[in-house]
């Protein structure tokens, strides 16, 4: 969906300082909302000229640090030395066109892929090579894209298969993910099946929440919602990050992902391009004209 | 009344199986009514004592209990492990002859030789009366017998999985059949090897076995219901599990979806060895339960009913649990009622007319598309 305002990059350069597009338009996404400059190359965003960081890997702590990242399914590979980090509690989005392998990483993360070299290592161990359920044990919550609540299932069981890991179901979780999303509490006994696009997502974060992961990874969370819920999915995106939890997201909707997230990554044919905060990266002109559509 | 009679056109039109379904199965009932009244009309009528129609529909429902419980496991697998699993009827056999051998042993121990006994006869080495095996006699036997078929067919179930399927995990739903009916043909004939070829009977017959007669003058007799009391039981005891405990939660998670269940973190691999172990003890039970109503055993019995375990389930709704049941009920009372209209010799062909019928009409069967597992 996002080749429509992707279009193919034509003649971007590697480096982004080497950015000599007219910065005509940069100025009017400078007054974006100022988030904590994480990485190092953050340039903050001026009148004159703005250009997107290519330093992709993150100078302090990371809680996931992907390096050199090479995957794919069987022989095929998407991936190839991808550097990619997550700082605790931070807000990451993967942007870029279809087929650069945003959803890839994601799956690669969570051990869903065919894992050919580079490392991913989460607070300090190396998880590569490991299986979802021993990565779910790490810390890792992940709401896939498409088919991700069991349809015959309850709400509430729905909610309790995300803890199968462990040997007695967690009221006090439960209740704290039907505070979060309350239209669950009174659909709790309700087949997921029967729900609407929306409720279904909530389910599905609901899942990935139920451990109390320390990174959740999300694909395309506002992938078949209603435009007016859209906006509605992302606030509670922001709240779960708010309350602690590193996100790492893959979003269709990249304008509004760069535009909340802390810092953004663009992936190109199944590499790193550009790697900046979400505003830097909204900001550019490059970035606007090859990935936001202008 | 015009829009009413065009409307009734159109349906009929749109879905001429129906109609033929609606209109054959009305003409059934007018005849069963005329029969009942013993009213003859030309090629309708004639006469069917209620008696005869109760006895029928209570085998049917006998017949549908033991079909339903082995087509629980059937679908299960289907389900959960995406195949169509040829060597359950198999299973069923090998339930059978595990669960009477344990039962013969401890009818029979110290009255007939041990050999005998464990071969559930085996060329003819002793008479049924010998053994003595009932309900009303020996129930510790019949009981114990049931629960041996139940455990042993379930460790079958699960050495066939890791020796056949599990290696082929990944497969296509195909190859793992072709797979089952080899696993299929190994299992039946070890069973030739292991109690031999001869059709025999197995339940001793005691005096006064009769129990109940029902309102309809119905004959109820022990071993009928024992199988009521031990397949409801199972039946209630499956559900139970399914809806209400973290396993059962897990199995049908995974029928749903299997690759979210991976990466919700449920263990598939365990899973999948419940799946047999349930579904692999219930089809030894139900082969058990089998022979306690028809009295008589024979190596390829299981392979035999495997097709009406299929129409079973197939009706019901491939993948569903409780469609099974529905399903086996439904070809159980087919099975014995259309005796009233054909020679008994045809029953199979209208049970299988009636999941032709329901393919035709409702691909997805009754409860496909409602709920898995």
């Amino acid at each position: 969906m996002s080749a429509d305002d992707a279009p193919e990059p034509a003649g971007t350069t590697e480096s982004g300082s080497e950015s000599d597009a007219p910065a005509t338009e940069s100025g009017s996404e400078s007054d974006a909302p100022a988030t904590e400059p994480v990485s190092e190359s953050g340039d903050s965003p001026t009148d004159a000229e703005v250009s997107a960081g290519t330093d992709h890997a993150l100078g302090g702590d990371a809680i996931l640090r992907i390096r050199d990242l090479d995957a794919g399914y069987g022989d095929l590979q998407i991936l190839s030395d991808v550097v990619l980090d997550v700082a605790d509690e931070e807000y990451v989005t993967i942007v870029g066109p279809n087929g650069a392998g945003k959803s890839t990483v994601m799956k690669t993360v969570f051990g869903l892929t065919t894992h050919m070299g580079g490392t991913v290592e989460f607070e300090g161990e190396p998880i590569h090579g490991l299986a979802p359920e021993q990565i779910i044990r790490e810390g890792i919550g992940f709401v896939p894209q498409n088919d991700n609540v069991f349809p015959g299932l309850s709400v509430r069981e729905n909610l309790e298969m995300g803890a199968y890991i462990l040997d007695e179901v967690p009221e006090a979780q439960i209740e704290t993910i039907y505070d979060r999303f309350p239209i669950l509490r009174e659909r709790s006994e309700q087949k997921a099946g029967t729900l609407s696009g929306g409720q279904r997502q909530m389910v599905a974060m609901g899942r990935a929440l139920m451990l109390d992961p320390d990174l959740l990874l999300l694909d395309e969370p506002s992938a078949g919602l209603a435009p007016d819920l859209v906006d509605d999915m992302f606030d509670r995106i922001d709240r779960i990050n708010d309350s602690g939890t590193a996100v790492l997201m893959v979003e269709q909707n990249a304008k509004e992902a760069l535009r909340r997230c802390d810092r953004g990554y663009v992936l190109v044919n199944g590499g790193n391009r550009y790697t900046d905060r979400g505003d830097v990266l909204l900001a550019d002109e490059d970035v606007r004209r090859d990935f936001l559509g202008g | 009344m015009g829009t009413t009679d065009s409307s009734i056109v159109d349906a009929a039109r749109a879905r001429p199986g129906l109609l033929f379904a609606v209109l054959l199965g009305g003409l059934l009932l007018v005849d069963l009514a005329a029969k009942l009244g013993g009213v003859g009309l030309g090629p309708i009528g004639g006469s069917v004592s209620v008696d005869r129609l109760g006895s029928n529909l209570w085998n049917g429902v006998v017949i549908g209990l033991v079909i339903g419980l082995a087509g629980i496991g059937l679908s299960m697998t289907y389900s959960i492990l995406s195949f169509a699993n040829f060597s359950h009827g198999d299973l069923v056999s090998a339930g059978a002859f595990t669960g009477w051998g344990v039962a013969f042993l401890i009818a029979g121990f110290g009255d007939v030789p041990v050999r005998a006994l464990l071969t559930v006869r085996d060329a003819g080495s002793a008479s049924p009366g010998d053994v003595g095996a009932h309900i009303l006699s020996t129930p510790g036997a019949i009981l114990v017998g049931l629960v041996a078929a139940f455990v042993v067919t379930s460790l079958l179930a699960v050495a066939l999985d890791r020796a056949f399927y599990k290696p082929m995990r990944d497969r296509d739903g195909i190859s793992l059949l072709i797979a089952s009916i080899g696993a299929a043909l190994i299992v039946r004939y070890l069973l030739q090897f292991g109690y031999g070829s001869d059709r025999r009977g197995v339940t001793a017959s005691v005096e006064q076995s009769n129990l109940a007669f029902g309102p309809l003058g119905v004959s109820v007799n022990a071993h009928e219901l024992t199988i009521l009391v031990a397949a409801v039981g199972l039946m209630v005891a499956m559900h139970a599990m399914l809806q209400h405990t973290k396993l059962g939660t897990a199995m049908r998670a995974m029928a749903d979806n299997k690759d979210l269940a991976l990466i919700t973190g449920i263990p598939a691999e365990r899973v999948v060895t419940a799946t047999w172990i349930i579904g692999g003890g219930l089809a030894g039970a139900s082969g058990y339960l089998y022979v306690l109503l028809r009295g008589t055993i024979q190596f390829d019995f299981g392979w035999l009913l495997l097709l009406l375990i299929f129409a079973a389930v197939i009706l019901g709704g491939i993948g569903s649990v409780y469609g099974a049941i529905v399903g086996g009920l439904v070809i159980g009372v087919v099975f014995t009622t259309s005796t009233i209209w054909i020679p008994s010799d045809f029953n199979q062909a209208a049970a299988f007319a009636v999941m032709i019928l329901m393919l035709l009409l409702r691909p997805e069967g009754l409860f496909g598309g409602v709920s898995t597992a």
